[in-house]
């Protein structure tokens, strides 16, 4: 089935297209975060001017025209309002025109499926990290037909505190990458480890280390929070795969472009003798394939959306979203 | 080393002798995906913390393992020989001991922070050992204790957590305000404002 996938959650707006599970195209569109951050109502505009061009390129990658497309995924949640909505729009106007069936999907579900899938991996302890989120999370044993989670922050994402951090010392662009790359050849400091059986939290980490980088050298605290950070997540990681009997694990999401964290979360794998797997990062980052993706395979088991009923949801519980392992 | 008996996500529980008495060494091994110095700064803390509190709530009379040494990640501890609560079948005498047991640590001011029948032995002498301090805290707040009841709570089911919350309450000052803040908990979405520690 041919299926256009738009997402725009946040700063990317993206358009993929996928056929019998192989992505087509995955075309992005960036809002331009600066040194400021995002303002709600400047993304969603740069989306409005990038949608169509965004879409264009995406057919013309696929090398196939707008009305061969035979069903439309978009992001339903969760993510900033203003931005959900241009996706939601542009899909909803799409499958009206073209009166073909539509799909909104859980931005999160679309990172965690197309990482386990394309990794191929049947069971994995997901670790799910980005800007707005941080979660460990499982297939539930009973159905597979929902997410359970095992563990998860119990303030901000890990990408939150990263981004904040990078602003806060004004790296430019203001995010975690920069804040990776900033850490090459840092030394140790110690930082708070905030771990409580599977669930963590960073807003400590991210006070400690805005007051160390007064007297600190950059790299110092950028390679001491990465550090610190990571293996928070790995332990939380390593405990819920114990606990949960799997043995294997999967990393997505934005933060898991870094080569850094794949590198320890392999490490935790070895040494339980588990797979590790993790998607391109073309999907690790916010794009439209992964709900291309996700779309296809609900339209193909008849899980489509009316028209009426297609809604945004900014708090989107990834856990309420069903899923067609 | 030898083979150990079992395998944590932190830790690893060797069969091991201390003058002439079976011994077992609980061991934090080194993380591979940690740096040296967070790794070692880990597991020491957490060791020392460990072994601290285990000889805390031996001396406020709760049945853990006799400490018979503790060195920079490893504790090293009487073996009970007996049966796990949770490979046995639990009977009404042993869930209200269960809860004689949890009353005493609580009045000791400790929380277990996973008290389920896992880590509850059953002794050969029939008595109950409480084991694996390993996400314990000193506390004197009503959370904590009632984390606590709500894991055994949902491990035990209905019949057994009656009797085990009697003796309970019965054993704890202010186990009417622990059993109101379990009640709370309960109500709790995982996405509504959870307390730490």
């Amino acid at each position: 089935m041919l299926v256009l996938g738009i997402e725009s959650s946040a700063h990317t707006f993206g358009v993929g297209i996928v056929d019998g599970g192989r992505v087509l195209a995955n075309e992005k569109a960036m809002y331009k975060i600066g040194t400021k951050g995002m303002i709600p109502r400047e993304v969603a505009q740069t989306h409005i001017s990038n949608c169509n061009a965004v879409i264009s390129a995406a057919l013309s990658k696929a090398g196939i025209k707008i009305n061969e497309i035979e069903g439309i995924g978009y992001t339903k949640g969760p993510g900033i309002g203003t931005c959900l909505q241009v996706g939601q729009l542009a899909a909803k106007t799409i499958a009206a025109r073209l009166c073909v069936p539509i799909a909104p999907v859980n931005h999160g579900i679309g990172h965690i499926e197309i990482a386990r899938i394309m990794s191929g991996l049947k069971d994995p302890v997901a670790l799910y990290v980005s800007g707005g989120n941080s979660q460990i999370l499982k297939l539930s044993k009973a159905s597979r037909r929902r997410y359970t989670v095992l563990g998860e922050t119990f303030d901000i994402g890990v990408g939150n505190m990263f981004d904040t951090f990078a602003r806060s010392i004004k790296l430019d662009p203001a995010w975690g990458s920069t804040v990776e790359k900033t850490a090459e050849g840092g030394k140790y400091v110690p930082m708070p480890y905030t771990v409580k059986g599977m669930d963590f939290s960073f807003t400590g980490l991210l006070t400690h280390a805005s007051r160390l980088a007064a007297s600190h050298r950059k790299q110092d605290v950028c390679f001491s929070m990465r550090e610190t950070s990571f293996s928070m997540l790995c332990e939380a990681t390593e405990r819920a795969m114990l606990l949960s009997g799997s043995s294997e694990i999967c990393v997505c999401g934005g933060v898991a472009q870094s080569a850094r964290l794949r590198e320890m979360l392999k490490a935790v794998a070895d040494e339980h003798g588990a797979r590790f797997g993790f998607a391109a990062n073309e999907f690790n980052a916010d794009n439209g394939g992964m709900i291309a993706f996700v779309a296809e395979r609900m339209l193909t088991r008849g899980a489509e959306e009316k028209l009426r009923d297609c809604t945004i949801e900014q708090r989107y519980r990834i856990d309420s979203a069903e899923v067609f392992a | 080393m030898t083979k150990p008996i079992s395998e944590g996500a932190e830790s690893r529980i060797y069969p091991t002798e201390i003058f002439g008495i079976d011994a077992i060494a609980k061991v934090r091994g080194p993380k591979a995906y940690r740096v040296p110095l967070l790794d070692v700064s880990i597991r020491s803390t957490r060791t020392k913390k460990e072994a601290k509190i285990m000889a805390l709530a031996l001396s406020h009379g709760v049945r853990v393992p006799r400490l018979l040494g503790v060195s920079d990640y490893s504790i090293y501890m009487e073996k009970i020989h007996g049966n796990l609560m949770k490979d046995a079948k639990i009977s009404g005498k042993q869930a209200e001991m269960a809860g004689t047991l949890l009353a005493t640590l609580h009045n000791a001011g400790i929380v277990h922070g996973d008290f389920t029948p896992a880590n509850i032995l059953i002794g050969e002498d029939g008595k109950l050992y409480l084991i694996d301090f390993g996400l314990s805290e000193i506390s004197h707040g009503a959370e904590g204790r009632a984390l606590d009841l709500l894991l055994i709570k949902r491990q035990m089911g209905v019949r057994l957590y009656t009797k085990f919350v009697k003796n309970y309450s019965q054993g704890v000052p202010s186990a009417r305000e622990i059993i109101k803040r379990l009640a709370e908990i309960e109500k709790r979405g995982r996405y509504q404002t959870r307390t730490l520690g």
